[in-house]
């Protein structure tokens, strides 16, 4: 899954640390949600959207590979 | 004031109560050579146990204000380390029926200390594929 949280963080001149500290979360889940390597539970993405104040769908897309599966 | 949800495990008291938990162990181990009656080697034995409880249930607390990604890594790290053990196990069954095993060197009781080990291991390694 791909997310546009980096850009978004970017928009906000947020640190990693600021966004995991406004998250409950550490600063790895961050850097790892951020790089793709982990996807976030459901109740971590509805939060990330809340924070951002945008529905999860316009943050977190499928990647394309795994799009043209489905 | 809430204690954020990524806090984690209190590392001092960890600490504490697993020097408690080898510490006790020590003595059950020291109890077992000095006395003989069955009923006191048997309390000897248990020694350890409510340490160990105590142990448990600090770490299972502190596993439940991990945050999501560190309870994942956690749990890969405890099923790497269980199966690697198991594998072990195993292998030293097999080895017990192929040749005969020096006991006092290479028996059951000499695997449980590759259990911490397995799992530190498997944590560096969970960790390194999450950064």
């Amino acid at each position: 899954m791909n997310n546009r949280l980096r850009v978004l963080r970017a928009e906000r001149n947020w640190s990693q640390a600021q966004l995991a500290e406004y998250l409950e979360v550490s600063r790895q889940t961050v850097n790892a949600i951020e790089t793709g390597k982990y996807d976030p539970s459901l109740p971590l993405a509805f939060k990330i959207g809340k924070l951002f104040g945008k529905p999860i769908e316009e943050i977190f897309f499928p990647d394309s590979g795994r799009a043209a599966k489905s | 004031m809430q204690t954020p949800a990524h806090s984690g495990p209190s590392w001092s008291l960890l600490v504490v109560l697993s020097l408690l938990f080898l510490l006790s162990y020590g003595a059950a181990r020291a109890l077992l050579e000095l006395v003989a009656a069955p009923p006191l080697r048997v309390a000897s034995a248990l020694l350890p146990i409510p340490f160990f409880a105590l142990w448990l249930l600090t770490i299972i607390r502190g596993i439940r204000e991990l945050d999501e990604l560190e309870r994942r890594i956690q749990l890969e790290a405890v099923a790497f380390a269980f199966l690697l053990t198991l594998i072990l196990l195993l292998t030293l069954s097999l080895l017990e029926i192929a040749v005969t095993l020096p006991p006092e060197d290479l028996s059951y009781r000499h695997v449980w200390p590759f259990l911490p080990i397995f799992y530190f291991l498997g944590v560096t390694i969970a960790r390194r594929r999450y950064q």
